[in-house]
């Protein structure tokens, strides 16, 4: 296949007609584009759902992976190769539903990863259960009974995570999501943008019409979510605590909090092991023509700790 | 005391956290110093602070022992509980170092024995006609040949007290000193050699050292002044110039550092966590101030985690693996099937313990076998291999990371708990030096397919991040490029070309890499795997002794299982006289073996305590069957 630099792939996109998530790969692709990255310095991770299948339909490297699982998966090959930018795509269920775990351990760690959750209050791909955002008491159209369980509010777990980077956008406004996209993947540590997506077939409560009459941006109100000194944090960060409780008439977009001052878990490796960035685990040599680099000389070296010389101490 | 076969086994007992672990690594050092041989195994409670714990200790002027033996020459008790333990493995000779003040300690006065413990050794005590106290229980193992060694514990803190100004609150954290320094008092060591150990194990504290050298100064000057003569071992004969001295998870993670692996990751769980906590250690590869890389140890949130990453971190062409025990393997299976159809080389280091669920935690077993190579739904190739010692285990590691990149798969390397906590002298040049092959890779570029078949099963593999190549994987069927499809005559040919890759490996590594046969005795064959190895080999020396003549098949790898051979031997011996030996409640090898052979096993050794099968056991339930005739065993040696 010839280089495809903007980032589409033949496979052909079988989504609904109408469905949230074409926004949402149109917000990648322009984003990448935008940013001018090579297809093969990116990875697309994905989990299992509708939105599972987006790396396949993106020109760059995709990882299509587990249920639930998308994150860890990232992270390996993000620890591995720090070079590469890497994006989870992955549904509501899958990132805060069965996997919720990995993404409060990401935000701990403040690893460089953008984090994309197709935000559609639904499982799409099993028909339309309800997803852990919807709220409790909705009965969208699949559900034989309202839902009786909570919503889990994803910019406050991402916050309270610790996350350096949350968003909310509009899977319909793909120019002002592909911006925060640009953003996120620029920001260097863990990113996550809660991106609302209409589920045309099995959403019939919040649809495009709802959230068209609701839908606001936060920089169109002077809202600066930027921490520029790690003095400001305590404040930027129960600011956007209270904004991210907004929900109702008026539903914030934009991005909420952006702390630029804290350390990524990269720098913090870094500390341990100086060489890290520039000999990441998968640029190192580890055989020369099948002999180790490190042998057991060497290994009596590193390890000398173990070693008792008989005859000494 | 027998110093017989220039070796002795001394058992160290305790309440958990007394510092029994530091005096066992005190004297072993100690020992290796002198140019001994030291092989140590240790048993505990999945506790903290104050259950029984208990390391034999089993040193040799010959040869590095291949397994603990039953029968310690020396019991030597920290307290009274031990003894309630142990009193029962005293035979004629052995030595017991006890504290006196502890002679009337009743046995239902210990809480931190479990009932039925308690119970049983009561009964025991009872039914034998001893008092059900310290003293009884001395007097049991006295009457059936044991010597007594009573030191008053108190009183030698006391004196250590007094000579180093210490309270006696202080002092008695130095009380695991005592049995241990009386142990390498009646073995010969020197104070001197002592001295060495403790300076060794106390790095740069030197009060520290000085003041265990004095405690054991008191009680070597005790044990004199009470007529006590030493009896050391024999000089070694021809001793390496060093040793290397380590656990079986040492052992891993220094073969994973050689094999090239440079990215781990894991879980805390019992008896995986140190072999990454010792790779965390050493994760900065610096000698003689030349950089030759690292190995970042990451710990995840989750054993799901652990295996998603290093699948991940494998995608990028690093050597990755995750280390674990049941437990965490089972929450790993799903994954371990996304690796399999994605073809992605990854290692993961099992350590079977005591299952199912919690089951024994920190105790041992042999029970995942089938776990291991039958685990995760569809069918996907995997290598599954296992080790029975040290050395094993550092081949089996730089194996399981060749194969793994070999044939595209995930490499099942399985342990378990009695060799992640055995610890021995390794001489380093029992270590062959190591191999490394990365199989067929490609540096990718534009119109790379990462399964494009057209070349056989085994495709080139591309790392994600190689220059002008991109790559998609899912879980998922997929197509050459990695993209979803269904197609029934695609799926013929993936699915199909995924398990020649397992064919493939049966058919390249050679069988005899596969097993081992030890001896070539007639009379019997055991036939084993894993930890087995270590008993076997020593049980059939013994039985040698005794008159009956057999051998041993080891088996390494269980996937593709060498069964051409395994075929060819059993058929040599026969139902009668072959014997399946396995820490487990029912035999798992002896339904594998029929499953590829046909051959249906008849005669069965089997030990499911959790605590290691021992040699003078299994040389006994092995004549019991070829001898008189029964059919199978059951192991039950150890506290
Ligand atoms: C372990 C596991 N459990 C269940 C499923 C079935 N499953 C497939 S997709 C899905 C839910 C998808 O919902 P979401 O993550 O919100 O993604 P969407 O389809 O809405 O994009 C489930 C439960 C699975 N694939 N794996
Ligand atoms: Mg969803």
């Amino acid at each position: 296949m010839a280089l495809r630099m903007d980032y589409k792939t033949d496979v052909w996109v079988d989504w609904c007609p109408g469905c949230g998530d074409y926004g949402i790969l149109a917000g990648i692709q322009t984003a990448l584009k935008e940013l001018n990255l090579k297809p093969w310095e990116v990875v697309v991770v994905s989990g299992i759902g509708c939105s599972g299948k987006t790396p396949h339909f993106i020109y760059a490297n995709g990882v299509h992976t587990l249920h639930g699982r998308a994150i860890p998966f990232a992270t390996g090959i993000k620890l591995a190769n720090p070079h590469l930018k890497v994006i989870v795509s992955g549904g509501d269920g899958d990132l805060l539903g069965i996997g919720a775990g990995h993404l409060v351990a990401l935000g701990r760690r403040n690893l460089d990863i953008t984090i994309l959750v197709h935000d559609n209050q639904v499982y799409g791909l099993t028909k339309g259960q309800a997803s852990p955002t919807l709220p409790a008491g909705v009965k969208t159209k699949s559900l034989p009974k309202p839902n009786l369980q909570d919503a889990i509010n994803p910019l406050l777990l991402a916050l309270s995570s610790g996350y350096s980077f949350v968003a909310r956008a509009y899977a319909l406004d793909i120019k002002h999501l592909s911006n925060i996209i640009k953003q996120a993947v620029q920001h260097r540590g863990a990113a996550l943008i809660d991106i609302l997506q209409p589920c045309i077939t099995y959403n019939d409560v919040y649809t495009k019409n709802w959230y068209a009459k609701r839908v606001y941006k936060l920089e169109e109100e002077g809202w600066d979510p930027v921490v520029k000194d790690p003095s400001e944090r305590e404040d930027k960060l129960a600011a956007a605590v209270r904004k991210a409780l907004e929900w109702g008439e008026r539903v914030p977009v934009g991005i909420l909090y952006w702390d630029k001052t804290k350390e990524s878990l990269e720098d913090r490796i870094m500390r341990r092991i100086p060489t890290y960035t520039e000999k990441p685990p998968a640029m190192q040599a580890i055989e020369v023509n099948g002999k180790p680099v490190v042998d057991i000389e060497k290994i009596l070296k590193i390890y000398s700790d173990y070693v008792v010389e008989v005859g000494r101490r | 005391m027998a110093n017989r076969r220039n070796e002795v086994t001394a058992l160290l007992g305790g309440p958990q956290g007394a510092g029994l672990e530091t005096a066992a690594q005190v004297l072993s050092t100690a020992f290796a110093i002198t140019g001994r041989y030291v092989y140590s195994y240790r048993e505990y409670y999945s506790n903290i602070k104050g259950r029984h714990t208990y390391i034999y200790v089993r040193i040799s002027s010959e040869r590095l022992p291949q397994t603990a033996r039953e029968y310690p020459d020396i019991i030597a008790a920290i307290d009274a509980e031990s003894i309630f333990h142990h009193f029962t493995e005293a035979r004629e000779g052995t030595i017991i170092i006890y504290d006196t003040s502890t002679v009337n300690t009743k046995i239902n006065g210990i809480v931190s024995i479990e009932p039925e413990t308690r119970n049983r050794i009561s009964s025991l005590l009872e039914s034998s006609g001893y008092e059900k106290t310290v003293k009884g229980a001395l007097q049991y193992a006295e009457e059936r040949g044991a010597k007594l060694i009573g030191l008053d514990y108190k009183l030698l803190l006391k004196e250590f007290a007094q000579k180093t100004g210490k309270s006696t609150y202080r002092a008695r954290r130095y009380l695991n000193t005592i049995p241990m320094a009386a142990t390498g008092y009646l073995l010969g060591l020197t104070p001197g050699e002592l001295e060495k150990g403790f300076r060794r194990r106390f790095r740069g504290r030197e009060q520290i050292v000085a003041d265990n050298v004095k405690l054991a100064e008191i009680v070597a000057g005790y044990m004199r002044e009470m007529g006590f003569k030493p009896s050391p071992l024999p000089e070694p004969t021809n001793p390496p110039d060093k040793f290397l001295v380590v656990s079986g998870n040492d052992i891993v993670a220094i073969a994973k550092t050689i094999a090239g692996l440079r990215l781990q990751t894991y879980y805390p769980i019992t008896p995986a966590a140190d072999e990454s906590v010792t790779l965390e250690a050493h994760e900065n590869l610096r000698v003689d101030g030349e950089d030759l890389g690292s190995v970042l140890v990451f710990q995840t949130e989750d054993e799901i985690a652990a295996i998603s990453a290093a699948i991940g971190a494998a995608l990028t062409g690093v050597r990755s693996s995750t280390t674990t025990s049941g437990p965490g393997f089972d929450l790993m299976i799903e994954a371990l099937g996304w690796a399999g159809i994605n073809e992605v080389p990854v290692v993961v280091t099992y350590y079977q313990r005591g299952g199912p669920s919690t089951g024994l935690p920190t105790r041992g077993g042999q029970e995942d076998l089938f776990n291991a190579l039958f685990s995760g739904h569809g069918l996907f190739p995997k290598i599954v291999l296992a080790s029975g010692d040290h050395v094993e285990a550092y081949e089996d590691t730089i194996r399981a990371f060749n194969w793994a990149e070999e044939y595209q798969l995930p490499v099942i390397h399985l342990l378990d708990k009695f060799l992640a906590n055995s610890i021995v002298t390794l001489p380093p040049n029992l270590l062959p030096p190591a191999k490394i092959s990365r199989g067929l890779i490609s540096t990718g570029g534009r119109g790379y397919n990462r399964f494009d078949k057209s070349g056989g099963p085994i495709t080139p593999r591309a790392f994600i991040g190689s220059e002008e190549t991109v790559i998609w994987y899912t879980g998922d069927e997929h197509n050459t490029e990695g993209h979803i499809t269904e197609d029934p005559e695609n799926r013929i040919i993936m699915h199909d070309y995924r398990m020649r890759k397992l064919e493939l490996a049966d058919e390249q590594i050679p069988e005899e890499e596969r097993y081992r046969l030890y001896g070539n005795g007639k009379d019997f064959l055991l036939v084993g795997w894993g930890s087995v190895k270590g008993a076997a080999l020593e049980a059939l020396k013994h039985l040698d002794e005794e008159g009956l003549h057999g051998a041993y098949l080891h088996v390494r790898v269980m996937q593709p299982l060498p069964k051409k051979a395994i075929s060819k031997i059993l058929s040599d011996y026969g139902v009668d006289r072959a014997i399946l030996v396995e820490a487990s409640v029912r035999p798992l090898l002896g339904r594998l073996i029929p499953m590829w052979t046909g051959f249906q096993f008849e005669r069965f050794i089997l030990k499911w305590t959790g605590r290691p099968i021992y040699p003078l056991e299994l040389a006994g339930a092995v004549s019991h069957i070829i001898r008189d005739g029964s059919r199978s065993e059951v192991l039950r040696y150890g506290a």
